[in-house]
């Protein structure tokens, strides 16, 4: 399972991080203003079909993990126990897209990538880097997560079988991991400031993205289906 | 002086006893200056306050000035003043990477970046930092993917990328392995003839090699300094678990103080 950027050199990684934020932005938009069950299950197929072209088969597998359970109550609330199976359908897509688009974003667009072409557009230190540091907190949160689980089971805690004894596995886990990441924090601010982040200079980005013609017109394309989806919903 | 602290105290924030308590010393350029102690006697804290971060970043309540290069490290018109001419090494090295870096260079070169130097400068500055630290080979890995030691050298390189004119290095080797702390300690004599180094550690074995000069705290006092025989090598210090394992040795072995501070001089010590 990931979460967070991968190394790559398909379509998403080539293209300005701008790019990619607004594919996401574009589908978090579409997956409410299409008209459901088709629109959202329409982007989810166009979102999988990226995901394979751009050579992130594997976010794939993220994205289901992360939506079965939610497809499962959605099944539970409006198939076992409603009558409406046509609306967990579309609930259903939307999450999909949405958690599929985010994902994407997140394998493709590298944090730093993201904060230099934002300092290249003028966005000031301050704003951009905290941005990125959201980011990148995920996979480190997830790897720490599995250190910290790691620890627990050398020292005896079972954290499968029932649900009962998942659910109380969470709390050794997420102890030390909230506590870890705060101790993290100090250390990390003692540090940017020490390298001159609270600089008022304006930082050099040292790798601005290429923003090409095609990215682009890939952005202006995506605000017009945008606004021309969400016109139409408005209009009916 | 370099760095000069004046009745120094500071308490840190939701803490009841003071970190640091009336200290008053000076650090020079001349040599390496090594403040030690035993763990939780300010050491960390004292370098946090030469650098200004405590309490700008850390928060809490200071006492007393610390002046460093000429200014007051902990204000505005300290901070901008001595923005780049300070380089300050944190004990845990991936805590320090940017998250930014696709590469070491870039990683090495976020310092300088955030000064805004011109990329030109920033590229000259890089390399002469990795050849600093005998990491030019490491320059196009991914900072994700470097060992413990490679990555503490990288994270050297970068807090000298600004040519600092004061290096504080807080437990520089604390993640290392044997020949690790070794090659670090090696690299310092060079460092510390372009500009004033002060060491951090606990870890008197290897620190006392190199330094010329120690502060020796004890629950955030200073209660001595000189050079390492002289604090180092005193009953005293032995007694408290301060000194090196020679001396340790040499005092439980009957010597008289000053103490050997390491096999060579305690060879020298029992040829006379």
């Amino acid at each position: 399972m990931i979460i967070g950027f991968v190394t790559g050199t398909g379509l998403l990684h080539r293209a300005h991080p701008f790019t990619g934020v607004t594919i996401a932005l574009a589908v978090a938009v579409l997956a409410f203003a299409l008209p459901a069950p088709v629109g959202p299950a329409g982007l989810t197929v166009m979102l999988v079909l990226l995901a394979l072209v751009a050579g992130l088969p594997r976010v794939l597998v993220t994205a289901l993990t992360f939506a079965a359970p939610f497809w499962a109550f959605l099944f539970l609330i409006h198939v076992v126990f409603g009558d409406n199976p046509a609306r967990g359908l579309a609930v259903a897509g939307q999450i999909t897209a949405m958690l599929l688009g985010s994902l994407l974003v997140l394998a493709s667009v590298h944090p730093g990538r993201l904060v230099d072409a934002l300092l290249t557009a003028g966005v000031p230190f301050s704003v951009a880097y905290p941005l990125a540091a959201t980011l990148q907190s995920v996979p480190r949160l997830q790897a720490r997560a599995g250190a910290i689980l790691d620890a627990q089971r050398c020292r005896g805690l079972a954290v499968g079988g029932s649900l009962w004894r998942r659910v109380r596995a969470v709390v050794p886990l997420a102890i030390p991991l909230v506590l870890g990441a705060l101790a993290e924090v100090d250390e990390r601010a003692l540090a940017l400031e020490a390298r001159g982040a609270g600089s008022p200079a304006r930082h050099t980005p040292l790798n601005p993205p290429a923003d090409s013609h095609l990215d682009r017109a890939v952005r202006w394309s995506l605000l017009l289906v945008v606004l021309l989806a969400v016109g139409v919903r408005i209009a009916s | 002086m370099t760095i000069r602290f004046d009745g120094l105290g500071f308490r840190y924030p939701g803490s009841d006893h003071d970190a640091l308590r009336e200290v008053s010393a000076s650090v020079g350029r001349e040599t390496i200056t090594l403040v030690t102690g035993r763990l939780g006697s300010g050491c960390s804290t004292l370098l946090l306050a030469a650098a200004g971060l405590a309490p700008h970043v850390t928060g809490g309540t200071r006492q007393g000035t610390v002046t460093t290069l000429g200014h007051d490290p902990a204000s505005a018109e300290g901070r901008r003043a001595l923005a780049g001419r300070l380089g300050f090494l944190l004990p845990t090295p991936w805590t320090q990477l940017s998250g930014m870096a696709f590469t070491v260079r870039e990683e090495v070169g976020f310092g300088p970046a955030n000064l805004g130097w011109p990329r030109e400068r920033i590229d000259e500055a890089v390399q002469r930092a990795l050849v600093r630290v005998r990491a030019q080979h490491l320059e196009s890995r991914d900072p994700r993917t470097l060992s413990g030691g490679e990555l503490h050298r990288v994270v050297l390189a970068s807090v000298t990328a600004t040519d600092p004119e004061v290096l504080l290095l807080d437990e520089p080797v604390l993640e290392l392995d044997s020949a690790g702390a070794r090659l670090v300690y090696d690299l310092l004599p060079a460092m510390a003839s372009e500009r004033t180094v002060v060491v951090a550690s606990t870890d008197v074995d290897r620190a006392a090699e190199v330094a010329g000069r120690v502060l020796l705290l004890d629950r955030g006092s200073l209660v001595a300094q000189g050079s390492p025989t002289e604090v180092l090598g005193t009953a005293s210090t032995v007694a408290m678990g301060a000194s090196t394992t020679v001396a340790s040795i040499a005092r439980s072995a009957g010597m008289n103080a000053p103490f050997p501070l390491n096999v060579a001089a305690a060879v020298r010590c029992l040829a006379r």
